[in-house]
């Protein structure tokens, strides 16, 4: 494997894209969708009153990144998952293998060229990330990491697909499956986790201490300067037990990791909080009568984030039934980053694809799947 | 292994190679020298594209030992690239390519460099006659010229062996005279070239040696100007200005024949002496007999009667 070999298919691969499909219309039609998402995401915000905010950018960049995600995903199966075995059908494989090029540069050329088509799309969608951004609130460096993230992702997934391109002789089936990939990713580790938690789910007996309003109690001060008790004032709650059931999402919120849309939004760096100086500035403002508002509550990335980091929180960790709220949770929630392990997955799946694509291409070969000839 | 021939040309030893249950080839041995064309004749299903495909680097032998240009397929299959060529009888171009862009393209997958294969392809587009399409796209070409892009592709990184499945198959008669003259060439050069064809009359005209195989085993190995002597009856084609005369010598002879047709009688003889005398005899009875000749060649005969 050498770079001018992986330069050489690369190339060759791009320039038959170029010309084969419509991509011009291909790419016009994903830049008008996305920019209609961006307009009406703006448009919705100044409905709900919230024009003021001077963090529109964070609702409309979260909105964006996770729609660039989605119609990507949509994309980059069909990017390679007939590469392989399409040149076999079209008899342009064989050629290829008895030329100097290694089975290596073969593989990874053909990755380049279609992981390089999926990233024209994700180059389509930076004017509007600009545009996000200067409706205020987005920090470069999330971009930066969501840019990257999403480009993995996509790579990943390209390299699957690939992968199911060499195992099967039939494109048809081979493009199912790939979009199988991508479903299961998708939605399978959501029904996965859904069930998971629902299997785990176990009785516990949680003990509440008794509980009055107005405890603790001052007593009757007796003559000899002692208090006396007194009964519990109405409406005290005495200490109970009770069985009840608890979900153990700790247990199981590894299935909704390689999720790629909890990947990108777990990734994406926190908001900073918001500093001195910048509360200051808004409290003025309201007094001067111009009213600003916030919408870092309503990040789409953040949430995402915080809700699956949430699902890792131990029993004790969390606030449960007759338990106070520790003020330790959310500090907690921060520490359970849960992207770094489903990136790692996703990424590994992909290096592994790579690894058997690159089996499935070295020649002379000692078995042929059914049905196939060689040349 | 033969040690005569380890630095050079194809050597094959009882190559065997099964797809489950079918055994393609069963036992091929076979060597191809350099500066000679060596043809592979043997009918539809006798092993010979398997045979080229495990030659060609692409498929391990189930048993048997290859070597080309001295180099072992299996073992270091780069070394052999680099000094072969192969072009199989089925075959795909990319549609979307010029012819230029296309050779271009196998030259630096040959390594060549992009400056010296711009320059190949260039000469190769004069070879293959196809100077005149070069920057057109190759999906507005004919089935023979595509076929000629094909067999040039073989060539870009000039090859010392050259391996051809069926190259001639779907060429004009131009074309395929051509072929003939650029195997010629590449043989004197010193190219080994090894060939697999049905069309035996051309083979007889341009092949130095010839390999029968049937039902993946060798049946025999020839020089072309050494084939065996036929002991099966052939047929030979007489003409004669007096048709008539020469139908009544024949059957005043008790010889067989088909019914005439406006290119002349068909007997079946056996061996080039039966020919002869019935020739003189001929003549003798006064017919004008003006031609003579053997349909189908020795070759053909040969191969009719080797393979089953």
């Amino acid at each position: 494997m050498s770079p001018e070999g992986i330069s050489t298919v690369a190339r060759q691969e791009f320039t038959i894209r170029i010309r084969a499909g419509r991509w011009r219309w291909l790419l016009a039609i994903w830049f008008v969708l996305l920019s209609l998402f961006t307009l009406l995401m703006r448009t919705s915000i100044s409905r709900v009153g919230q024009d003021d905010a001077t963090d529109k950018g964070v609702v409309v960049y979260g909105g964006l990144a996770l729609l660039v995600l989605a119609l990507a995903l949509l994309v980059s199966p069909a990017l390679s998952a007939q590469s392989v075995n399409g040149d076999r059908e079209r008899g342009t494989l064989a050629t290829l293998q008895v030329t100097r090029l290694t089975a290596g540069d073969i593989a990874f050329g053909k990755l380049a060229a279609a992981w390089g088509t999926s990233l024209v799309f994700v180059a389509l969608s930076l004017p509007l990330i600009g545009y996000a951004m200067t409706l205020g609130g987005v920090p470069l460096v999330r971009v930066l990491v969501s840019t990257l993230v999403l480009v993995l992702l996509l790579g990943s997934v390209i390299a699957m697909a690939l992968c199911l391109s060499t195992l099967l002789s039939r494109t048809t089936t081979s493009g199912l499956l790939a979009y199988l990939v991508v479903f299961v990713l998708c939605v399978g580790t959501l029904m996965a986790f859904g069930l998971g938690t629902a299997l785990t789910t176990e009785k516990t007996t949680i003990t509440t201490e008794e509980f009055c309003p107005s405890d603790p109690r001052p007593g009757v001060p007796q003559p000899d300067g002692t208090f006396s008790p007194v009964q519990p004032p109405e409406g005290c709650q005495p200490a109970q037990t009770f069985d009840t059931t608890r979900s153990r999402t700790d247990k199981v919120w590894w299935l909704l990791a390689p999720n790629p849309f909890v990947v990108l939004a777990d990734a994406a760096p926190r908001l900073p909080d918001e500093t001195e100086q910048e509360r200051l500035r808004r409290e003025q403002l309201q007094r001067q009568g111009i009213a600003t508002s916030s919408l870092r509550d309503s990040d789409p990335l953040g949430a995402i984030g915080n809700q699956v980091r949430g699902l890792r929180l131990k029993p004790g960790e969390t606030t449960e039934v007759g338990q106070a709220s520790t003020s330790e949770t959310p500090r907690l929630v921060e520490r359970r980053a849960v992207w770094p392990y489903g990136l790692a997955f996703d990424v590994l799946l992909g290096i592994g694809a790579m690894w058997l694509t690159t089996q499935r291409l070295r020649t002379p070969t000692r078995t042929l799947p059914k049905g196939q000839r060689v040349a | 292994m033969t040690q005569v021939l380890a630095g050079e040309g194809v050597v094959a030893q009882g190559v065997a190679r099964r797809f489950g249950d079918v055994e393609a080839v069963r036992g091929i041995d076979l060597t191809a020298r350099p500066g000679e064309v060596t043809a592979l004749v043997g009918p539809n299903g006798a092993g010979k594209t398997t045979l080229l495909l495990v030659l060609a680097t692409l498929l391990v032998p189930d048993a048997g030992e290859v070597r080309i240009a001295g180099y072992d397929p299996l073992t270091d299959p780069d070394s052999v690239r680099a000094r072969m060529g192969w072009a199989p009888d089925v075959f795909g171009l990319y549609d979307n390519l010029t012819c230029r862009e296309y050779l271009s393209f196998c030259g630096e997958a040959m390594k060549l460099g992009r400056t010296a294969a711009r320059r190949r392809a260039g000469d190769l587009l004069e070879i293959a006659r196809l100077a005149e399409y070069a920057d057109r796209p190759v999906h507005t070409l004919s089935r023979g010229q595509k076929q000629r892009l094909g067999l040039t592709r073989a060539l870009v990184h000039e090859p010392q062996v050259l391996l051809l499945d069926e190259p001639a198959s779907g060429l004009d008669p131009r074309s395929r005279v051509e072929l003939r003259e650029l195997l010629r060439s590449l043989a004197v050069q010193g190219t080994t070239i090894l060939v697999s064809s049905h069309l035996l009359g051309d083979l007889e005209e341009f092949a130095d040696r010839v390999v029968f195989v049937d039902s993946g085993v060798t049946v025999g190995e020839h020089r072309i100007d050494q084939l065996p002597d036929s002991v099966a009856p052939r047929p030979w084609r007489l003409r004669a200005l007096d048709m008539a005369a020469l139908v009544a010598a024949l059957a005043k002879r008790g010889v067989d024949h088909e019914p005439p047709t406006p290119a002349g009688v068909d007997v079946l003889l056996t061996g080039d002496e039966a020919a002869a005398s019935l020739l003189a005899a001929l003549v003798r009875a006064k017919v004008p007999v003006v031609a003579c000749q053997p349909l189908g060649g020795q070759l053909e005969a040969t191969y009719l009667e080797l393979t089953q």
